[in-house]
């Protein structure tokens, strides 16, 4: 076995050209093709990540949001209550008075009627009374009687006198 | 019978039309099924090819990051393919059959050209083999990831480059500069030592005839393994000289 040195040359030169033909026309759309799948896997991984943070964030707020509406609602509900009661309250409260109003004014109309008719009961009355007694009067007293009486005055005065 | 190399004088020199021949076919082999591999690139839908191509990528990729950082050592990741690729294929190409050619009479001529018959009347020629069954070829990629080795230490890490001729002390430049002297012949000689041991022992049990058969089945399957093994531990050992010479790690 001898050392060629021809064939040495020869292999060196080729190799060079083939580590230059590969370089340029295999390896490096390869490298570029790798590299691609790698930044393709990289972006989806990114993507899913963000996603996974996105839906986490985004039940997050509904879950505030549920929680707000259900505090809200019960917020609601107990102004309903409230406002209710309060109402009812209100009611009873101007029932009352109202009939306190009435009451008292039944009263005080009722007072004011006894007195109208006490009063024209005394003047019906006091009428009456005059009327009975100049009846009376007209009935019993006549000339007579009166010059009767007159006289007896008159003599009782003169006596006395 | 010695099979000779088919060899042909041009002025004075001696060409290995067998080693030119091996060469050029290896080669073309590398290239087109790399070409084949990225013929239809796609992102998210890799052929079987372009997956078995990116695969050997990845294998690469991991010797350079067993041998130095694989950052810095990104840049290699085509010569460590191109390794791997064509001392692979130049491997596996001599295994399964040769091709031997007759001469008689004192000479043989092709293509036009008289082949080197080193004065013998009869001679055969073998004209397919391994590329890496040849010194010369094993020795030329090793003197090639070597040279390139050095200047890549000279270009980017020179001081520590320099430096390491005088390490431990300065008296050890004499074994310092053997063992740089000795790293391209043992990365050389031990690929051609393997792969030509193994040729030449597929030459001994064909000649033992149809009772070598299952010890030919058995030691061409070894064969494949040795030649995987030795591309692996060429390439390996080309990062790893690299890697010392040219990639200063900061916890030396």
């Amino acid at each position: 076995m001898s050392f060629n040195w021809i064939s040495f040359v020869i292999q060196v030169v080729a190799f060079g050209i083939l580590y230059l033909l590969l370089s340029k026309f295999a390896f490096g759309p390869l490298f570029g093709i790798m590299e691609k799948r790698r930044q393709l896997v990289k972006d989806q991984i990114d993507g899913a990540e963000k996603s996974r943070t996105d839906a986490e964030r985004y039940l997050e707020e509904q879950k505030q949001a549920l929680q707000q509406a259900r505090k809200e609602a019960y917020d609601i509900i107990e102004l309903a209550k409230s406002t209710g009661s309060k109402q009812a309250d209100d009611i009873v409260e101007a029932a009352r008075s109202e009939a306190n109003r009435l009451k008292d004014e039944a009263v005080r109309e009722i007072e004011s009627e006894k007195n109208k008719a006490i009063a024209s009961v005394k003047a019906q009355v006091s009428g009456l009374s005059v009327l009975i007694a100049s009846k009376i009067i007209e009935k019993q007293v006549d000339e007579k009687a009166q010059s009767e009486l007159v006289d007896k005055y008159l003599q009782e005065v003169g006596t006395k006198s | 019978m010695e099979h000779l190399a088919p060899i042909v004088l041009i002025g004075g020199e001696k060409l290995d039309l067998a080693a030119l021949f091996m060469i050029v076919l290896t080669s073309i082999v590398a290239f087109v099924l790399a070409r084949l591999a990225i013929r239809n690139l796609s992102v998210e839908n890799p052929g079987k090819l372009q997956n078995f191509m990116e695969w050997v990528v990845e294998f690469v990729s991991n010797i350079i990051g067993m041998a130095t950082d694989f950052k810095r050592g990104k840049v290699y990741l085509s010569l460590g393919l191109t390794l791997i690729m064509y001392i692979f294929i130049g491997n596996m190409l001599g295994l399964p059959f040769n091709i031997i050619t007759e001469a008689h009479h004192g000479h043989a001529t092709f293509l036009g050209m008289e082949l080197f018959m080193d004065g013998e009347e009869e001679a055969h020629f073998a004209w397919w083999k391994s590329p890496t069954a040849d010194a010369a070829v094993t020795m030329a990629l090793a003197l090639t990831v070597i040279v390139i080795s050095h200047i890549q230490g000279f270009r980017h890490n020179r001081k520590h480059y320099l430096k390491h001729y005088f390490q431990p002390w300065p008296f050890f430049f004499p074994i310092n500069l053997i063992e740089t002297i000795a790293k391209p012949l043992t990365l050389g000689l031990r690929l051609f030592g393997n792969i030509y041991a193994g040729e030449v022992m597929i030459g001994v049990i064909m000649g033992m005839g149809f009772v070598g058969i299952p010890a030919l089945l058995i030691w061409q399957g070894f064969s494949i393994f040795v030649g995987a093994i030795q591309a692996f531990v060429f390439t390996m050992l080309t990062m790893v000289y690299i890697g010392q010479a040219s990639i200063h790690e900061e916890d030396h």
